[in-house]
């Protein structure tokens, strides 16, 4: 009786992980995670202060460009710490993208959302004692900034994702909060942004496909101009996001 | 890097209180030139001229270079053109790779004209610095859209420029690489927009920091000046205007970070229409170098 019992537990065990891992997935991308990511229009407000945004079909470029952008300069972070998921490769990921992110305004707003991401995992997915662990032994060290990308990656390689599907998700959160801010930027409206992600949703795939897999000494600005945007956000003189 | 590699190395120490080149060498296709006198005899400060035979960069053509800029000494760094990369051949890829050390209260200021590439020209450059506290750096790294008067704009195949600068130890202070590639995802004058030139400004180092400071406030000024309000008293849902070409997008753009700890560099982006702009930003914000490095960039 007791080794039935016994089997029976053995033989949940796969699938029962199967459908926790896709909980703590949509856990994950859902926007409701407390990641302060509604304070960031990843120079969406900047571009419209540039005059770069005159109708939705410069949203709609810009919404691709910042995904292309994402996908060259930050893709390999988050692959990179999916593959790893240690305290040493997110010391060395974080520090690299410290030095490349030389936008201030894009590089504080990486640092606001990394920390409060690992802050959100580490609290939330204690099945995982090493987000805790990890994020104890860096806080307060002034040798990691948390950022972003490379924290994505790392959680996702702790719950057990794929780094392919890291990488994509990263690529759906960026899409989802660049159209969210349009939202809020009263360029689009809710129904009209849904439309537009579901339309987008290729291209973000083939964002996908093309930078995927490729180590962080690659990384790259592939729109140069984007960058020179976002750093005009501190010269705007009221602003609804921080970046 | 041994020097059998190498397209050319110069070498600039402080000997006796100047600054002296104490080693070059360059061979095809490159050529240093060293005026004895660039500027006036008080300044004290070493002026290269970096050249290529034909006037510009042919398919193919790999050039390495490095420079050791000592303990105390000033280099300037520039072209006496901007660098033409002609059309490739067979998919062939020019490369250039520039390697230098700035020692110990030291300026290095790399002042080129900027790169034009040609149609289907395809390009790779990287600049690498090492640096020690005290060192300091200015870098100007540029393009444009290639030869607009022959209808070329942004027709090149590809161009990446890498710029690193790294501390003593390995450990990087800045890391930037941009990858400007025909075709993708979204095409390449598409990601340009109407902008005709990009530019990037690295001042490094305490003796810029007046130059940084002053480089701040006048971006700061200009561009608060022509930016709108994004979002009250907008209704960008209206139907857009069929004649809307964007009439009021600034036609330079610039904008400043900090980076670094102490916030010891600064660097700033531009995206402009014109080639002359830039030039006038330039010569404008980097006026202040001359009592460093005896003549005034860009004039």
């Amino acid at each position: 009786m007791a080794d039935e019992m016994e089997i029976g537990h053995v033989s949940k065990k796969p699938a029962h992980a199967a459908s926790s891992l896709q909980w703590s997935q949509w856990q994950l991308l859902d926007s409701i995670l407390p990641t302060g990511g509604f304070a960031h229009s990843f120079g969406l407000e900047a571009a419209i202060g540039t005059h770069m945004i005159g109708g939705s079909e410069d949203l709609r470029t810009f919404v691709v460009h910042v995904l292309e952008n994402s996908g060259s300069l930050l893709l390999p972070f988050v692959y990179s710490a999916s593959k790893s998921p240690d305290a040493n490769t997110l010391h060395n990921l974080d520090r690299m993208l410290d030095a490349m992110l030389t936008n201030e305004v894009g590089r504080k707003a990486s640092v606001a959302q990394g920390s409060a991401l690992i802050r959100v995992a580490s609290a939330a997915f204690l099945e995982i004692p090493s987000l805790k662990m990890i994020r104890e032994r860096f806080l307060g060290s002034g040798t990691v900034c948390f950022h972003h990308a490379p924290v994505f990656g790392l959680i996702c390689g702790l719950i057990g994702l794929d780094s392919e599907t890291s990488q994509r998700a990263y690529v759906f959160i960026t899409m989802r909060d660049v159209i969210s801010a349009a939202t809020r930027l009263n360029l689009i409206g809710p129904l009209g942004a849904a439309v537009l992600q579901h339309q987008i949703s290729d291209v973000a795939e083939a964002v996908v496909e093309k930078w995927k897999n490729r180590a962080a000494d690659e990384a790259c600005q592939t729109v140069p101009l984007l960058d020179t945007i976002q750093g005009c956000h501190a010269y705007l003189f009221s602003r609804l996001f921080c970046s | 890097m041994e020097t059998g590699t190498k397209s050319g190395e110069v070498r600039v120490e402080k000997v006796g209180g100047k600054s002296m080149v104490t080693k070059c060498f360059s061979k095809y296709p490159l050529k240093f030139i060293i005026p004895k006198k660039a500027g006036p005899s008080k300044t004290d400060s070493v002026w290269i001229y970096s050249l290529t035979y034909g006037g510009g960069i042919v398919s193919g053509d790999v050039i390495s270079s490095g420079l050791y800029v000592g303990d105390g000494s000033t280099t300037v760094l520039t072209t006496q053109a901007s660098t033409k990369v002609y059309k490739s051949l067979g998919s062939k890829c020019s490369e250039q790779l520039f390697e230098a050390e700035i020692g110990s209260d030291a300026l290095l200021v790399v002042i080129p004209d900027p790169v034009t590439c040609f149609s289907t020209a395809r390009y790779s450059q990287k600049q690498v610095f090492r640096v020690v506290p005290g060192s300091s750096l200015v870098l100007v790294d540029w393009i444009t859209s290639g030869r607009h008067e022959s209808g070329e704009v942004w027709d090149f195949n590809l161009y990446k420029s890498t710029n690193n600068i790294f501390f003593s130890d390995g450990q990087p202070l800045f890391l930037d690489t941009v990858l400007l590639e025909q075709g993708g995802i979204a095409p390449l004058a598409e990601r340009m927009q109407d902008y005709r030139v990009i530019a990037m400004v690295v001042l490094l180092g305490p003796k810029l920091r007046h130059v940084q400071i002053r480089i701040q406030e006048d971006v700061k000024t200009m561009m608060s000046g022509q930016l709108r309000v994004s979002f009250s008293s907008l209704n960008c849902r209206k139907k857009p205007n069929p004649h809307n070409t964007s009439p009021d997008k600034p036609a330079l753009v610039a904008s400043c970070s900090a980076f670094g700890p102490k916030r010891v560099g600064v660097v700033v982006r531009i995206a402009s229409m014109t080639t002359e702009s830039v030039y006038s930003f330039l010569r404008h914000q980097l006026e202040d170098l001359e009592p460093l490095i005896g003549l005034s960039p860009y004039c």
